[in-house]
């Protein structure tokens, strides 16, 4: 490590900042100073400023992005304005969200030897290094692979490598895990916490889920609209109400608690009781509430669809190679009215079999009838009038040079008349109408998958199929499209949509089916069927689990239902 | 159908050589129509294929290349009229044809023009299986070629897989928005393919963005001279080895200047003559002794377990 830098090894002081070609400012009057070897979140919406502040500290902005520029930041004793983004290079790691387009090597090897090469290392230096970098990351095991054949996860443990070599005092990490599923995400950010822990580096962290890593940082610093708006440790950040007027997620289990203070005496938690960050200190905080709440008579809200059945797969086997397949007798029948989550890991076959609903594939054996179709007769083109598809990235949706053009492209190519009519009330639905003569792609990236469900809406397809909607949106944005979907099921079509988000499924929906490995594990309701589950459980109810034995009843998913248990539990009982 | 490591004599074998080899034999190929000459260059790309335990990868080509050759012959037989043994006359003028006739030196020609699309292929197919891409690009700055424009070549065949995978999904996007492909004139079928053209030219540029600043974030562009963790190593043996190949092509080009080899196909199919025999097995021995030796070298000493390169 390069010793030089001590204390207030980042340092921003009054620092603006505006895109060129932008009006408003990305930064306005960012001041921070961070100590080294702190662990520092950096939370906040989408568009509110965070990437561009991280890509100041590595010169990115201004040197790469070009604008407005004011104040100063310093990191490592250089000021980024004089220093090339080289030069910083050595001292600021730097790993971005989209685990494909950072790296450039064909093997793993070579990938962390790039950085090494560029500042003109010996070579028996960079092979030291190389090692190193492999061992401390722990992917020892994937020095030849191409990229190719790796993992999300695995990708991102790459970068991190390959930036760890160049031995940066600073690691900044933007979204590092917002593409990856649960597991590849653990995996990410255990090797930051312990690059942290074990090797003292600083660590400058953006990540749209707390939950995953509230626990693990020393301070969170909170953006909006380009300001920082909270400076602190974790558990004084999340009492802030300024955090929840953002629309960031609070973890369910410190929502609860909050939620809890505010209605109730605090004599009803623990003494000396302090905010929880994790499902285990929910538990030791929250035990004496739930005792008192004890055999209440609380049954969850559902619905049980009994309308005609408009999706059945029945016994489907299907795979690109014929030794490997993918799906494994897979059978599901949907009704119409349902609002269906698929979960599961990545690889676990849920987009192969989403495809499966509008023909884009066909089963090698079994069948799939949708709407009365039989996807092995039917066209793709068919299909579509029936079935709307919305894929996970956007930008494969755009290709029109207005959104007004780009909602109308499918009512074109599939004959419908009064478009104009059409258009112009899914943009109203999905609150676009003021971006209607611009381009798409412009546009942020919540925005854009707005755009790509509206020209699906469009045609109003009795079923609605998404894949991953929510991946890499903030929980506003989340919420908002979520309640467009229910809205949209209640008029009697159907939506089901894939996600690894289990806190999302637990808020939304009614039916919760998980797969594995080709195969589906569970399909029920979701109050039974996210319920008592190890990984697919979500917070709040891998908490209540332990209070089982006081009555509470378990299936308990989201704060709200939480909420409502413990004002019967607390009302009946009296104090 | 792209590099897979393995611990095979061919795997291991020096990629300069190798590339020397095949380079060799699509110049021979090409200044030879000598049918002896031709089918021999082609045995000569088995062996490697054998000795390197490639020949399911390697098939995959030839197969390709078999099903060309139908169409070839189908060319040639229905455009090129020369030859004095008629199989075949439809005996009534066509337009644009004139009186079609086939016959069977046109026929002989199209094959053998198939063996040498077989035998550039099968070359070509060794390389690509058997030879790390990073050690093609090594090869390129061992031969001088700036290192910028290596990394270019670099970067298109590291994105060429997310670039496939691009056109799939934005394909499979495009049709469930209504879009038939392959619906109408040809006119329109070209039109079509815009709604997948234009993601797919937006995204690369996207793309682009990102990994141009990925990698300045990595130091790129440092003003300083940049090192190389991996070159390519000759040893005195490979550079003997490549001077050997080089040494068949020489032989193939003067034997060409000198008349031998020379192989008539019209008006009617000439004799094979002894000369062209004994200059195809020349050739043919000369290009399959460097990977039958490396073979026997092999089996003949311990297996070690590293890796084919650096």
């Amino acid at each position: 490590m390069n010793r030089e830098c001590g204390e207030g090894i980042v340092l921003t002081e009054g620092l603006h900042f505006t895109y060129s070609g932008s009006q408003t400012p990305a930064l306005v009057d960012v001041s921070i100073a961070i100590d080294e070897g702190e662990f520092v979140l950096l939370a906040g919406p989408s568009g509110s400023g965070k990437s561009t502040l991280a890509r100041c500290l590595n010169g990115l902005v201004p040197h790469f992005h070009g604008g407005k520029f004011g104040g100063r930041v310093v990191v490592c004793g250089l000021d980024t304005r004089e220093a090339t983004v080289a030069e910083l290079a050595r001292h600021v790691g730097f790993v971005f969200q989209d685990p494909e387009n950072q790296l450039v090597s064909m093997e793993v090897e070579r990938e962390i030897a790039f950085g090494l090469e560029n500042i003109g290392l010996p070579k028996d230096v960079i092979g030291k290094r190389i090692e190193e970098a492999l061992d401390t990351v722990g992917i020892l095991h994937l020095r030849k692979k191409h990229p190719k054949e790796l993992s999300g996860g695995e990708k991102q443990r790459v970068a991190i490598a390959s930036v760890l070599a160049l031995h940066p005092n600073v690691l900044v990490l933007d979204e590092p895990t917002s593409e990856l599923d649960p597991q590849g995400a653990e995996d990410v950010l255990k090797v930051v916490e312990r690059l942290n822990d074990e090797l003292g580096i600083t660590v400058i962290l953006i990540e749209h889920r707390l939950d995953r890593v509230m626990h693990l940082v020393d301070r969170v610093i909170v953006m909006n609209r380009g300001r920082i708006i909270a400076d602190g440790e974790p558990r004084e950040v999340m009492r802030d109400e300024r955090l929840r007027e953002t629309g960031t997620e609070i973890p369910p289990v410190v929502d609860l608690t909050l939620k809890v203070m505010e209605h109730y005496e605090p004599d009803v938690l623990r003494d000396g009781f302090k905010i929880p960050l994790t499902v285990k200190e929910g538990r030791k905080i929250l035990r004496p509430l739930f005792r008192r709440v004890n055999g209440v008579g609380w049954k969850p809200k559902t619905h049980h669809q009994t309308g005609k059945i408009v999706i059945s797969i029945e016994n489907v086997w299907f795979g690109y190679e014929y030794d490997q397949p993918i799906l494994k007798g897979v059978s599901l029948n949907v009704r119409k009215g349902e609002f269906v989550a698929l979960l599961g890991r990545n690889a676990s076959g849920k987009t192969t079999l989403l495809k499966h609903l509008i023909g884009l594939n066909i089963p090698s054996k079994g069948r799939v009838v949708v709407c009365g179709l039989d996807t092995r007769e039917a066209t793709v083109a068919e299909l579509a009038r029936h079935v709307g598809f919305v894929f996970q990235n956007p930008n494969d949706h755009l290709i029109a040079d207005t959104v007004f053009e780009e909602v109308a492209f499918p009512l074109k190519s599939m004959g419908y008349d009064n478009i104009e009519e059409r258009v112009k009330e899914v943009l109203k639905l999905l609150k676009l109408e003021r971006y209607r003569d611009c381009y798409p792609r412009s546009l942020s990236g919540g925005e854009k998958q707005r755009v790509a469900i509206a020209s699906v809406l469009a045609f109003k397809p009795e079923i609605l199929i998404l894949d991953e909607p929510t991946r890499g949106l903030d929980f506003s944005l989340k919420e908002y499209i979520m309640k467009i979907l229910d809205g949209y099921r209640k008029n009697g079509r159907t939506v089901i949509y894939s996600t690894h988000d289990v806190e999302t499924a637990a808020r939304h929906g009614d039916r919760a089916v998980i797969m594995s490995e080709g195969k589906i594990v569970i399909d029920d309701e979701k109050h039974k069927g996210l319920a008592n589950a190890l990984l697919f459980s979500p917070q709040i109810n891998r908490m209540i689990q332990s209070f089982r034995r006081y009555g509470v009843p378990e299936e308990i998913l989201t704060v709200e239902e939480a909420l409502e248990v413990i004002d019967i539990g607390l009302r009946r009982g009296g104090r | 159908m792209v590099y897979k490591e393995a611990n095979t004599p061919i795997h291991r074998m020096n990629a300069m050589p190798k590339i020397i080899w095949a380079i060799t034999i699509l110049i021979l190929s090409l200044i030879f129509d000598n049918p002896v000459v031709l089918i021999l260059l082609f045995v000569a790309t088995i062996p490697p294929a054998v000795f390197g335990k490639i020949i399911k990868e390697w098939s995959f080509f030839v197969k390709f290349g078999l099903f060309f050759i139908p169409v070839i012959v189908l060319l040639n037989i229905a455009f090129n009229h020369n030859g004095e043994h008629i199989l075949y006359s439809l005996g009534y003028d066509l337009p644009f044809f004139g009186s079609p006739v086939i016959t069977l030196e046109a026929l002989f020609y199209g094959i053998m023009m198939g063996v040498r699309l077989l035998v550039i292929l099968s070359a070509f197919a060794i390389i690509t299986v058997s030879v790390h891409p990073d050690d093609i690009l090594m090869l390129m700055l061992k031969m001088k070629v700036p290192y910028k424009s290596v990394l270019i070549v670099s970067l298109s065949s590291r994105f060429i897989p997310t670039l496939l995978s691009d056109v799939e999904t934005i394909t499979d996007v495009q049709r469930t928005r209504g879009l038939e492909l392959d619906r109408g004139s040809i006119i329109k079928r070209i039109k079509n393919r815009f709604p997948v053209l234009v993601p797919l030219l937006a995204n690369s540029l996207e793309r682009s963005v990102e990994i141009a600043e990925a990698m300045e974030a990595r130091a790129f562009g440092e003003n300083k001279k940049r090192t190389f963790y991996k070159e390519l190593k000759l040893s005195n043996a490979d550079k003997l080895v490549s001077v050997f190949i080089f040494s068949t092509l020489l032989v193939g080009i003067i034997a060409r200047f000198l008349g031998y080899g020379i192989y008539e196909y019209y008006p009617v199919l000439s004799p094979i003559e002894l000369e062209s025999i004994i200059l195809g097995v020349l050739l043919f021995s000369m290009l399959v002794i460097p990977y039958v030796s490396v073979w026997i070298t092999y089996n003949s000493s311990e297996p070690l377990a590293h890796g084919g390169h650096q």
